[in-house]
């Protein structure tokens, strides 16, 4: 083992290099005045016995080299000793210093925290065992379906419409039909529930799940019990309820004395009987989870859908998600045959199927992401990001590599003075390149932190009070290794790379200033190249940051078509078992007047679709005389009395809704210009009549008393749908429980209590939900757009700066280097502006090179982007040619130093300098 | 200025270190050199610098022992002491060096019994 020996004597020698060399020192000594000693004695003078020794010993230096050589380790301690000398180097010039690690800093921390965001959106899988083990049951059919009311996914497709909802009763049958895949189990995100502990009430999100969805989903609650079959028998039989870890952590304390206890979920007793694991966030997402999770057969008390008596016996409508898992070896082919049998089957048992409707055909789609929404939603814009942030990371680099090879060749005096000292070629490589990874690791470091809280705000910024779907995920240290590689990558290249070049001619020409001219062409060339590619990147960027500026100043302009200010708006959900029916009538007439009657309030209105909220609600609409066609379907809204004069929706014909209208007078219906134009082209539609139906699927015949003007109805870039109104008192169905909107005179903070107040007096338990303003939800509607714009802003200034800096150290070099030839010219008659022109001219030539690739690369990725965009082409020319310009303008600006330097150089004392 | 001795000169040295060791006793590194001096009868000429890599070498492998003590002169020097490893270590390499002498032998009998 006298390696391993060896191997640990050198490790522990480097700790006592000094006293080892002290020591080797002495000895070495000890023996040269031993043999002069001797050499005396045989009769030499002192002179000769020295000499002699010293010529019989060798070289001491060399020996004392070759025992040092071997005592520690010389690579690490080499490394040590590189490490402290670039260190002292990079702190000689601070300003190259801050500007290289500033921009690997900002380029790896930015990219790490997109990356891992978009992972964790766009990867991430539930947290159970076997995830890639679940499918998710969907269908799809013709525009024309058999369903008609339906509460969840709703996605139009080319030719039809597709969705992952289905009825109670086709669910209860399909499982009895399943032998393809494991059992069949169910879930639904109920959205917000009222849940009240202690007394103390709050909003959160709750899930419906089926008894045998923890057995399925093979997950065990950390505490307690899970759902189990027993309580899904019975509706309302098992008032039991499990709570999510973070739940548990943020309200319960994790005390254990959880389970048994009695809270109150809009407003129904129900028993808490068990925690989930951490991480389990349910079947419908990744991101995060619902803090209270109950069996279906709690449904009809727990979130009564109005009108039905249960939503677990309802043929009508289709709701709850399906899931099951294809254990290995499944053909699923077969599995999803068999199933989509089932399906029709299911379906013709509980539903009538009219001639013109289509049959659903099943769909089996990957369920180990859940409903994977996030995902859907933000899979292009994640995307894009992730290729503008990789671009920055690719300009950081540039920048180092530019700055890096200027440094270079500042030194290529320096490396020949050390080559001529004896320094190894390998030696001076390894100085170069420990100072280039050196760069690299202190970028990275201070990238780990710009990363790190770059994404805590990034998430912050796509979150909203309303929409509680969080994006976490971890931070991920894969897109950092990737990142802090290529950093170091491009400090060996450029680091390096120059040294090789350096070293390898010889030492004197390197000495002599004037044998600059071979080598300076062609570093001269990479330097330009690299800003080139520099200029280009950044003019990409701003172009990019340009097109999404204007993307959400455009929709910020749009005309909503009513008036959005100083409108409260907030939720009501009365329970179904307190206001069945008529009473609930009743109660939104009692909640308008009392309501009305808060001092600064102008006007109060219900409605069941709050305006740009993303919320839709569409019914068959048949035009009196008509027959049933496949487009005879149009948006339409339940709403209040005041419902325009609060949106100061103008009425261009006919009237609106008043208090005459009653359960009792005649159904009146008033109708937008699109619908107008629509289903009546050319005609009056005030006093024509249609016909709508109900959820029992009655027929229920409306006159139209009035035309409104169009407005905005789900989205802002959406143009106005088709869309009728009718009143509450004469609805066909309330399904959602209504928003109310309230115009007032003062802001919303000095009103609201008042307004609770109000509701209280109407009925204590009735909570107000969601309190906000018309302005408030416009802006969460745009706030997807709002993030865009502000980080591909951020991009573009980055981008700026960069390429700033880069056209400054490229011609600030240059001119530098061009000292002599300058003062040549000047001595020859040119003046100072026409020095200032050339250097001026040359900075503009290369960045309009640079530009013009830019601007290439930017239209032909612009249909990448298009569909984010509004209001302007991705191929915009106002805003291309003003990144052009801005660019231009930035290289004029940084040459612009530079430049003055050449015009300044005095001739005669540049010619005595060279 | 490299490690680039051949492996067979460096085992020579060491083990004739070695072996001036176990002869001589405890010895500084003056007179381990000389000593291989004189037995070589000036046959080798190794600048006498050479010895010390040997020296940490066969330190470093357990083989020798260091101490500071005090030279016939009254100067401060260190001494090298042979340890049990190093002892048997003299008997692996003078076996192998036997074998080597008996094969080389061997084969200038053959060519010369031509």
């Amino acid at each position: 083992m006298s390696w391993l020996r060896t191997a640990i004597s050198r490790m522990t020698a480097m700790f006592r290099r000094r006293r080892l060399d002290c020591e080797l020192d002495e000895e070495l000594r000890a023996h040269l005045e031993m043999a002069a000693e001797e050499n005396r004695r045989r009769g030499m003078t002192e002179e000769e016995a020295g000499q002699k020794a010293l010529r019989d010993f060798g070289g001491v230096t060399q020996v004392r080299e070759r025992v040092r050589l071997r005592e520690g380790m010389p690579l690490l301690e080499n490394l040590q000793r590189d490490g402290s000398y670039a260190l002292r180097m990079l702190r000689k010039s601070p300003g190259f210093a801050a500007v290289a690690i500033g921009s690997l800093a900002l380029g790896i921390g930015a990219n790490t925290a997109i990356f891992s965001i978009a992972k964790a959106a766009l990867l991430d899988r539930l947290q159970v065992p076997h995830a890639g083990e679940l499918r998710l049951l969907a269908w799809r059919s013709k525009r024309q379906s058999v369903v008609h009311s339906s509460w969840g996914d709703w996605d139009k497709t080319a030719d039809g419409v597709s969705s992952t909802s289905f009825s109670y009763p086709v669910y209860l049958q399909m499982r009895k039909q399943n032998h393809a895949l494991a059992d069949l189990f169910a879930f639904k995100n109920l959205g917000r529930v009222n849940v009240t502990v202690d007394g103390e009430a709050e909003v959160v999100q709750g899930d419906l799940v089926s008894g045998n969805f923890y057995e399925q989903m093979e997950v065990r609650p950390q505490l307690g019990r899970p759902i189990g079959p027993a309580d899904d028998e019975k509706p309302g039989g098992s008032p039991v309820a499990t709570i999510s870890d973070g739940y548990w952590t943020r309200r319960f304390n994790r005390s254990p004395s959880v389970i048994g206890k009695t809270i109150l979920v809009n407003l129904v007793n129900v028993t808490v009987v068990g925690v989930n694991p951490r991480g389990f966030t349910g079947a419908k997402g990744t991101q995060s989870s619902p803090e209270i999770f109950m069996p279906f057969s709690m449904q009809p008390l727990v979130f009564p859908y109005s009108r039905e008596t249960s939503l677990l016996t309802s043929d009508r409508v289709w709701w709850m998600q399906m899931m099951a898992r294809a254990r290995p070896g499944v053909d699923e082919a077969k599995a999803r045959a068999a199933l989509d049998v089932a399906l029709k089957s299911a379906v013709r048992a509980t539903m009538t199927v009219k001639p013109e409707e289509s049959m659903p055909d099943l769909v089996l789609g990957d369920g180990s992401r859940g409903m994977n929404e996030a995902s859907r939603q933000l899979a292009h814009p994640l995307l894009v990001l992730m290729s503008l942030v990789g671009l920055v990371v690719l300009l950081a680099c540039a920048n180092m590599a530019n700055l890096l090879l200027a440094r270079s060749a500042a030194r290529q005096r320096e490396m020949g003075v050390r080559l001529a000292l004896g320094a190894g070629r390998a030696r001076i490589l390894r100085q170069m390149l420990t100072e280039s990874v050196l760069l690299s690791v202190l970028g990275g470091l201070m990238g780990l932190a710009v990363g790190y809280f770059g994404r805590n705000a990034i998430l912050a910024m796509f979150s909203s009070p309303a929409d509680p779907t969080t994006i976490q995920g971890s931070f991920d240290w894969g897109v950092f290794g990737f990142n802090a590689a290529l950093s170091v990558v491009t400090g060996i290249l450029f680091g390096v790379g120059p040294a090789l070049d350096a070293t390898r001619t010889q030492v004197t020409s390197t000495l002599k200033d004037a044998a600059q001219t071979t080598t300076r062409r062609r570093k001269g060339f990479a330097g330009r190249a690299i800003v080139g590619f520099q200029v280009a990147l950044s003019t990409l960027l701003v172009v990019v940051a340009g097109v999404f500026l204007r993307t959400i100043i455009n929709l910020s302009r749009v005309d909503p078509g009513f008036d959005p200010r100083n409108i409260v708006l907030f939720e009501l959900r009365p329970p179904q078992t307190e206001y069945p029916g008529a009473k609930e009538a009743a109660l939104f007439q009692l909640i308008v007047e009392r309501l009305r009657a808060v001092p600064g309030v102008e006007s109060v209105t219900p409605t069941s679709v709050a305006p740009l909220s993303h919320s839709y609600e569409n019914d068959d609409f048949l035009p009196e005389g008509r027959k049933q066609g496949h487009d005879d379907i149009a948006d339409n809204s339940t709403v209040g009395d005041e419902y325009f004069a609060t949106f100061r929706i103008p009425i261009v014909a006919g009237r609106g809704f008043a208090e005459t209208d009653t359960e009792t007078s005649p159904k009146v219906a008033v109708v937008n210009q699109a619908l107008a134009k629509q289903f009546f082209p050319g005609q009056n539609p005030v006093g024509k009549s249609f016909t709508t139906s109900d959820e029992k699927d009655n027929k229920l015949m409306y006159q139209i008393v009035g035309v409104c003007a169009d407005t905005r109805y789900g989205s802002l870039r959406e143009n106005p749908p088709p869309v009728f109104y009718v009143d509450y008192r004469q609805a066909p169905a309330i399904n959602w429980g209504m928003t109310f909107a309230v115009k007032t005179r003062t802001s919303r903070a000095a009103i609201a209590p008042s307004l609770r107040r109000a509701m209280q007096s109407v009925d204590r338990n009735l909570p107000l939900t969601d309190v906000r303003t018309q302005e408030e939800q416009i802006g969460e509607l745009l706030q997807n757009e709002h993030v865009f714009a502000d980080l591909t802003a951020g991009f573009g200034i980055v981008a700026l700066m960069l390429a700033c800096i880069g056209i400054y150290g490229l011609m600030a070099y240059a001119v530098s280097r061009r000292t002599n030839e300058i003062g040549i010219r000047m001595a020859l008659g040119a003046r100072a502006e026409q020095v200032l022109g050339m250097i001026l001219r040359e900075a503009v030539w290369m960045t309009a090179i640079g530009v013009a690739v830019g601007l290439g690369c930017a239209l032909a990725v612009g249909r990448l982007i298009a569909s984010q965009l509004y209001g302007l082409q991705a191929w915009d020319p106002v805003t291309l040619s003003g990144a052009a310009l801005l660019l231009v303008a930035v290289a004029l600006g940084a040459s612009w130093i530079p430049a003055r330097r050449a015009a300044a150089v005095d001739p005669s004392r540049a010619l005595r300098e060279s | 200025m490299g490690e680039g001795k051949p492996d067979l000169l460096q085992g020579t040295l060491d083990l004739m270190v070695l072996k001036t060791l176990e002869t001589m006793g405890p010895q500084h590194g003056y007179g381990i050199a000389r000593r291989i001096e004189q037995i070589s009868e000036q046959a080798l000429r190794l600048n006498q610098g050479t010895i010390y890599p040997a020296l940490l070498r066969l330190r470093q492998r357990g083989w020798i022992r260091a101490e500071w003590g005090t030279s016939e002169n009254g100067r401060k020097a260190r001494y090298y002491t042979l340890t049990k490893t190093g002892k048997a270590q003299i008997d692996t390499e003078t076996e192998s060096w036997e074998r080597v002498a008996a094969t080389m032998a061997r084969f200038l009998a053959v060519s010369e019994g031509r």
